[in-house]
């Protein structure tokens, strides 16, 4: 095989391509491992294992599962929805599911506070229940769900309507329940694209920073997510404290990254 | 009996895709659906499986009616046209899947699992993922799978249609020894005959939603009892001659009618030849031999062991070919017969004789009536004069809005047959609008025309400021994809009737259509043709002109020709109507679907509007 001979303008228009990959990715990665070590090694450990640092990131972690928890089950049965069945309203409903996209997640926050904070609209209800949902837990789960939502109905739908209801017949004819069709047939024809779907819920739920800023009230230690731990840590002038975070959360994105690129790899050469 | 479909009707909104089929299947027999594209026999096939719902009708397998149950409990194998095996499971695990979902033990899962991998040819391929096998080798998988399970009843969707046809005789052979081995009674459904017998123990052929005929397949083939039949299932011609001293007549040819096929005098018999009856010789046949005439060689096309060669004969008097339909302008007809690959004609001109037929069932045509308000006999006697004429049954339909209007309908419809003498028409009535309930009925039952009486105080399908496109007789002109009459004037006897004609496409249906049915009527025609110019033809229209003649003398209709100046061609018409007191106006209508029927200057619609005699408007694929 002969090697490609690049004329002196094809080189520097890969020059620049480089150039602006290097400028745009690498160098905040760089500089934030620079950050995160300009101190010193034992500062940065100690800043990562700070208690507020360790809540940090369990509750990002937390709240990033069960935001994509709830986004797989729901997600799968609005793909279900929307393509298998017809009813008055399925463009709304499909066009609805985009909201999140279009939606900034400030205003997401701002909507939940507006609902479930003093005087909302739906206080009453999480008054009987007993829980607090803005300022708490549950609020932060509901705006880290809201803003990952599009993504595992946005893969699943495409794959589904791709394997047809074909094999799921053929399925019914040998006997299986609808939910054994799903379970043995569908479920397995689609996994790949779900996959994919779930870990880009995932990806998006850790990186949120709008929306729980504003619902979370930031109680460090209690409500404090590891975006919001970084925010404020920069407030503070905690400098190595913000860059260590910011490395330990780039390099969970970055496993996550490498697991989108697998499933997306395996979604892609199925037929 | 394993399978019975009693009267299963399905539609898909307005469209009737099954229409009153039924049909049974005894224990262990191999049950072939044949039909077209668009049949419905997919369709049937899933309302067996329990994958879609029968609008009307039972399902019973094995004497259990499953009409109400769901796919799983009918205990059905389903093979389909494109596999549908499960992608991500081996092999082994496609074919147990029903094995697991019956909770069977593994061991008995795995034991039939090998035996039918044996069975259908595929041993030691168990651990094999579907992307790693052929189509052929997908498609046996396919049927192991449905079979793994025992089955009461196997149903297979066009299941060799996506392979080559190697593999196809392969596989079929393999589907007939492993059902004759299990014994299951099982329904094939294909578009390919020789497939049906090569299959079947019976072949029923479905068109358009219909059961036409069932029976073994040698039966139908060598006895069909419809045209249709005949033409579909192989090769061959209709043709059409007359009954005289029990014996039928095409011209020199006289053949013996067997007992059960009506032959009265004068009464029309169809012939059906098929090329492997056909019979070429140099020589003149000795005698005794069924000679049909001398036949023009045009072609002769090599099919690997045979050659296909299509005679032309001159026209017999008293003789007509009826199918398939004769090309525009031949005066005789085609017939086409087998010559041996390695001995091809070298001479142009040869006798021939018939050394095989059959004779068919007499075709009976059956029109459709529509008058509600046109407040006289006449249309009713044209009606009956035309059934006479035709040797056809008549439809007397009438559109109700609900039960009470319809009691009032039948009894005025009943005063009015009698007063008419139409009592063997058949009385029909529908609910809805009137011009879409006659387009239902046209696609649900075959009829040969329409015979549709305007309403007396408005007749219309005038200017399009007026209720144009929404008049009762617009909306069926626009519709029907069958010729209709509309009926003006009172005249019960059609004795004079004039073709309009232009050069081009349109032409052609309406003088077939017409010069039939002037043949029948034992009327005289008189084509006419309408220039703005000058009274005297261009070249392409001359043409066209000889053609249509052609065609006409092989209907036996001699007919004149006219030619005639006139500003526009609906004005011509209407003048050379009147002036040679006409009583029959055949024109072409634009076929169902299009919209030039309401444009201002449209010849249709104008001659409609003007004439005062009765106007046959014949839709461009009209046969």
């Amino acid at each position: 095989m002969s090697k490609q001979r690049h004329s002196a303008s094809e080189w520097a228009l890969i020059a620049v391509v480089v150039l602006y990959a290097a400028v745009l990715l690498v160098g905040p990665l760089l500089s934030i491992l620079w950050g995160a070590l300009s101190a010193g090694t034992g500062p940065f450990l100690r800043e990562v294992t700070s208690a507020n640092a360790l809540n940090a990131l369990k509750l990002t972690l937390l709240l990033g599962a069960g935001a994509t928890v709830i986004n797989t089950v729901f997600g799968v049965c609005i793909a279900w929805v929307l393509v298998r069945d017809n009813f008055r309203g399925r463009q709304f409903i499909n066009g609805l599911v985009d909201l999140p996209f279009a939606v900034s997640p400030v205003i997401a926050g701002l909507m939940l506070v507006l609902l479930f904070g003093r005087d909302g609209w739906f206080t009453w209800i999480a008054d009987a229940l007993g829980i607090k949902v803005v300022f708490a837990l549950p609020g932060m789960l509901l705006a880290t769900t809201f803003v990952s939502l599009p993504f595992v109905v946005r893969e699943v739908m495409p794959v589904l309507k791709q394997i047809g209801t074909e094999q799921e017949n053929a399925a019914y004819t040998m006997g299986a329940s609808p939910w054994q069709a799903f379970w043995h047939v569908t479920l397995p024809s689609i996994r790949w694209g779900l996959l994919y779907g779930v870990s880009l819920t995932l990806a998006r739920a850790v990186g949120e920073f709008g929306a729980v800023l504003i619902v979370s009230g930031g109680v460090s230690g209690l409500t404090e997510t590891s975006t919001l731990f970084i925010f404020r840590s920069l407030d503070d002038r905690n400098y190595v404290g913000a860059y260590a975070m910011a490395m330990v959360l780039a390099m969970i994105s970055f496993t996550i990254l490498m697991l989108m690129e697998f499933f997306k790899k395996r979604a892609g050469t199925r037929q | 009996m394993s399978i019975v479909l009693e009267n299963i009707v399905k539609r898909y909104g307005k469209q009737l895709i099954v229409d009153r089929v039924s049909l049974e299947v005894g224990d262990g027999e191999f049950f072939v659906l044949l039909g077209a594209s668009g049949s419905g026999k997919s369709t049937i096939l899933r309302m067996i499986a329990g994958l879609a719902r029968p609008n009307s009708g039972r399902i019973l397998l094995h004497g259990r009616d499953v009409t109400p149950l769901s796919p799983q409990q009918r205990d059905t194998g389903l093979v389909f046209q494109n596999y549908s095996i499960f992608h991500h499971m081996s092999v082994a695990e496609n074919i147990a899947f029903g094995l697991k979902i019956r909770k069977k033990p593994k061991g008995e899962r795995k034991a039939k699992t090998e035996q039918l991998l044996d069975m259908v040819g595929l041993g030691g391929l168990g651990s094999r993922l579907p992307s790693q096998l052929s189509g052929g080798q997908q498609q046996r998988v396919a049927v192991a799978r449905a079979l793994a399970y025992e089955p009461n009843v196997l149903l297979l969707d066009e299941p060799f249609g996506a392979l080559d046809v190697k593999i196809r005789t392969q596989l079929r052979r393999s589907l007939k020894e492993i059902q004759k081995n299990l014994g299951v009674a099982t329904i094939l459904v294909t578009h390919d005959q020789e497939e049906a017998f090569e299959l079947a123990d019976r072949i029923g052929v479905l068109e358009r939603g219909r059961l036409l005929e069932v029976g073994v397949g040698e039966e139908l083939y060598a006895r069909p009892k419809t045209s249709f039949v005949a033409t579909f299932l192989g090769a061959g011609t209709v043709l059409v001659g007359s009954a005289a001293s029990g014996k039928a007549h095409f011209n020199t040819l006289s053949i013996p009618v067997p007992d059960d096929i009506p032959r009265e005098e004068g009464s029309r018999v169809q012939l059906l030849i098929r090329p492997e009856h056909v019979v070429l010789s140099k020589e003149e046949p000795p005698e005794g031999a069924h000679v049909l005439g001398r036949g023009t060689v045009i072609e002769q096309n090599f099919n690997g062991a045979s050659r296909r060669a299509t005679l032309r004969m001159p026209h017999m008097p008293a003789t007509r070919q009826i199918a398939p339909p004769i090309p525009f302008g031949e005066e005789g007809f085609l017939v086409d017969a087998i010559v041996p690959a390695d001995e091809p004609l070298t001479d142009k001109e040869v006798w021939v004789s018939l050394r095989n037929w059959h004779i068919l069932g007499p075709p009976v045509p059956r029109l459709m009536v529509f008058d509600t308000a046109s407040g006289s006999t006449g249309p009713l006697k044209l009606a009956r004069h035309l059934m006479e004429s035709l040797e056809a049954t008549a439809t007397l339909l009438a559109v109700a809005d609900g039960p009470e209007a319809a009691e009032s309908l039948r009894e005025r419809h009943k005063r009015r047959k009698d007063d008419a003498d139409l009592s063997e028409a058949e009385f029909r009535i529908r609910y809805g609008d009137a011009a879409e309930q006659i387009i239902s009925e046209q696609a649900e039952t075959p009829y040969e025309m329409v015979i549709l009486a305007p309403a007396q105080k408005r007749f219309s399908i005038p200017d399009a400021r007026a209720d144009g496109p929404g008049s009762l007789v617009g909306k069926v002109l626009q519709q029907s994809q069958v010729p209709v009459l509309i009926a003006k004037g009172e005249r019960d006897r059609l004795s004079k009737v004039l073709i309009c004609t232009a050069a081009g496409e349109p032409g052609k249906s309406d003088v077939r259509v017409g010069g039939r049915l002037a043949r029948r009527l034992k009327a005289s025609v008189t084509l006419l043709y309408v220039n703005a110019q000058s009274d005297l033809p261009g070249p392409l229209a001359r043409v066209h002109l000889e053609r249509a003649a052609g065609t006409l003398r092989s209907l036996d209709v001699d007919g004149e020709i006219r030619y005639r100046q006139a500003e526009t061609a609906a004005a011509g018409i209407l003048a050379e109507a009147s002036e040679g007191a006409f009583d029959l106006i055949v024109v072409g209508g634009h076929g169902p679907g299009s919209r030039k029927l309401f444009k201002l200057n449209d010849v249709t619609r104008q001659v409609v509007a003007g004439s005062n005699c009765p106007v046959l408007v014949v839709p461009p694929d009209a046969t």
